[in-house]
């Protein structure tokens, strides 16, 4: 896959923000602080390592491009959203050669039946040991819809809050917060089939 | 701690030693990425990059120019057939393949004055 920058026309390359010094520096180490967990969100949405890096690559230019030179405060829901939607292109493409080829993907917002959780259980994972669990928890992430992925990866583990998160996803705050209960009772569901 | 809490703090941690663990092949490309992405706002490569891909379509418009003038050079005939088309097609030839029974009835005169 073409890195971004080969695509831009010469209007787009004219128009990029040219970084002084400290501000390189500064987006060199958002980026080195962030670049793992993209990498990580990407694989878990493709399942496959060198299509998640194209991907990174991709939101890191993107990010550079659009928004090297807003206030560094503004930089992790922006980031998140430039990866977001190469996440969701990158679907929406597989879709489309999918449809094809003969099979499908779960739709994006599947509604999947989902169980309460049982109060009188440790809960999922805490009887697992580590390489078992972090195997159950690939699997049970990589099976959930996109946007309830997104929404857990977001809002729990890179720690965004909700307006933040929503922001990343280009949603409502109420949509983050369903996505986001119905990830949980997924995951719960799923990893409690482990114990 | 609640169970929720609990369950959900050991997925995160899960997930924080899983990117621990990247391969140095994968730790390079991220670093070649994100060195790539942070070049372009740099205002020498993107000089160059605008100043070369300028130089890139220049390049282009001369070949594509020299290509279509090349394709109209008339081309030379290369049979009899097409030399002999070639010249019953000239303007000059024309009054003579109209005077043809002119330069016959010449000719048989001359003849039969010399025999």
């Amino acid at each position: 896959m073409l890195p971004a920058s080969c695509l831009m026309s010469l209007p787009e390359r004219m128009a990029l923000p040219a970084l002084d010094e400290e501000q390189t520096r500064a987006v060199e180490a958002f980026l080195r602080s962030v670049e793992r967990r993209a990498l990580r969100m990407a694989e878990l949405a493709t399942r496959e390592r060198e299509e998640a890096l194209d991907l990174v690559q991709d939101a890191m230019f993107g990010f550079v491009r659009h928004y090297g030179a807003r206030e560094r405060g503004q930089w992790p829901p922006l980031f998140w959203r430039v990866l977001d939607s190469r996440i969701h292109d990158w679907h929406r493409r597989r879709s489309v050669r999918g449809r094809w080829f003969g099979w499908r993907e779960r739709d994006a917002d599947g509604d999947d039946a989902f169980a309460l959780p049982d109060p009188r259980e440790p809960g999922p994972l805490a009887r697992l040991a580590d390489g078992e669990a972090a195997r159950a928890l690939d699997l049970a992430l990589q099976d959930l819809p996109l946007r309830q992925r997104q929404a857990f990866l977001l809002r729990i583990w890179e720690g965004l809050d909700v307006a933040a998160t929503a922001s990343a996803m280009r949603c409502s705050e109420g949509s983050v917060k369903t996505h986001l209960s119905r990830a949980l009772a997924n995951l719960r569901a799923r990893l409690g089939a482990h114990r | 701690m609640n169970d929720e809490d609990s369950w959900i703090g050991r997925a995160t941690a899960l997930l924080d030693r899983s990117v621990e663990g990247l391969d140095a092949h994968t730790l390079s490309r991220l670093n070649r990425a994100r060195q790539a992405a942070l070049a372009q706002a740099h205002p020498q490569w993107r000089h160059a990059r605008v100043f070369g891909g300028a130089f890139l379509l220049g390049s282009l418009a001369v070949l594509m120019a020299i290509g279509i003038a090349r394709h109209h050079v008339p081309a030379v005939p290369t049979t009899a057939a097409d030399a002999t088309a070639d010249v019953l097609a000239g303007e000059d030839n024309l009054d003579l393949y109209e005077d043809l029974d002119f330069y016959a009835w010449l000719d048989a005169q001359q003849g039969g004055g010399h025999g």
